[in-house]
């Protein structure tokens, strides 16, 4: 393998945060919620990822990211439980992909209980495949320039004399 | 004893025969033609509105499914970070262990020479499948490879 022990990696300590315990349909439930109360940590977490290219560069923001996804799903347990466990169940069980159509009514259920407790909204169903504007106080990496090697060849200078062609004409097809 | 049979002409009908049905019927038309184009633009115009119709729920339910997967793909990748950053030093701690012996070898070069001279010492390689997995059975190689299949 191609990493040294030149390159920094993250000790398991560093690693070791409590992850999220749920499956596939208990995410896509919580989905839509999630990712409205999590939205500033996602975004911040997503450019981190997006602008160094780099996961060593972004873990304390995929932590908060995490803790802020534990967060929300205890205080959904808290309040809602019943009834997101029934959506649950519905999008488990209704379909093969875990689609949204069949449990259409299971999820006003769930919303509007949200909506009680948590006071969260279910966003438009595209909300996520939009663009949106993130406000951070990240900085902006720096741009690589173009690279510069000293031992380039210099070139002519610009008011180097350029005589007609010999040989017939410098350029192709404009004879 | 015979009698004589008597000999009877054989005539037409009175009134003459009936006309031989030569002339083409034709069935009986519901439609003209301009009705039958007519007809067939609007039944394509409503069908098409359907299809317009279905068309959008189909984009709406596609747009959904693809708007909640965004909205969980944060906390998945970072999970996934830290689980593959954590592997990848597992990795590099069994290959030290297993290269201990041989004279020569730095960890993660080909005896010192490594696979990039002109990046910086830190830049993290990514390695590929087979690299990654280099340390754990075959089987669970090709479950992880294969499991797209599996489903």
């Amino acid at each position: 393998m191609g990493i040294t022990h030149e390159v920094e990696l993250p000790t398991e300590e560093q690693l070791t945060v409590q992850e999220i315990n749920l499956s596939g349909p208990a995410l896509k439930a919580g989905a839509f919620h999630l990712g409205k109360a999590c939205e500033w940590e996602n975004n911040e977490f997503i450019l981190c990822r997006d602008e160094l290219k780099d996961a060593r560069c972004c873990l304390d923001e995929g932590k908060a990211v995490t803790s802020c996804a534990l967060n929300f799903f205890r205080k959904i347990k808290k309040t809602c439980a019943d009834e997101f466990m029934q959506y649950v169940h519905c999008l488990d069980k209704s379909s093969p992909d875990q689609q949204f159509t069949p449990c259409r009514n299971t999820q006003a259920v769930f919303d509007k209980c949200v909506k009680d407790n948590l006071g969260l909204d279910r966003p438009p169903y595209d909300y996520f495949a939009r663009v949106h504007v993130h406000e951070t106080e990240r900085p902006r990496p720096e741009k690589e320039g173009p690279v510069l090697y000293p031992d380039a060849t210099p070139g002519l200078p610009k008011d180097a004399p350029r005589p007609a062609a010999k040989y017939g004409s410098r350029y192709l097809w404009m004879w | 004893m015979t009698t004589k049979a008597e000999f009877k002409q054989d005539m037409p009908p009175p009134g003459g025969y009936k006309n031989i049905p030569y002339k083409r019927v034709p069935a009986k038309s519901f439609f003209g033609g301009w009705a039958i184009i007519g007809g067939y633009l609007g039944m394509t115009a409503g069908a098409s509105y359907l299809y317009y119709l279905n068309c959008k729920a189909v984009k709406i339910r596609q747009l959904e499914m693809h708007s909640a997967s965004l909205a969980i793909y944060p906390m998945l990748l970072a999970e996934r970070d830290r689980a593959y950053l954590n592997q990848l030093r597992k990795n590099r701690d069994e290959e030290t262990k297993l290269m201990a012996n041989v004279e020569g070898w730095k960890t993660g070069t080909w005896y010192g020479e490594p696979i990039y001279h002109t990046v910086p010492k830190n830049t993290l390689i990514e390695p590929n499948y087979q690299e990654f997995y280099v340390h754990s059975s075959y089987n669970d190689f090709k479950y992880r490879a294969h499991l797209a299949l599996l489903s």
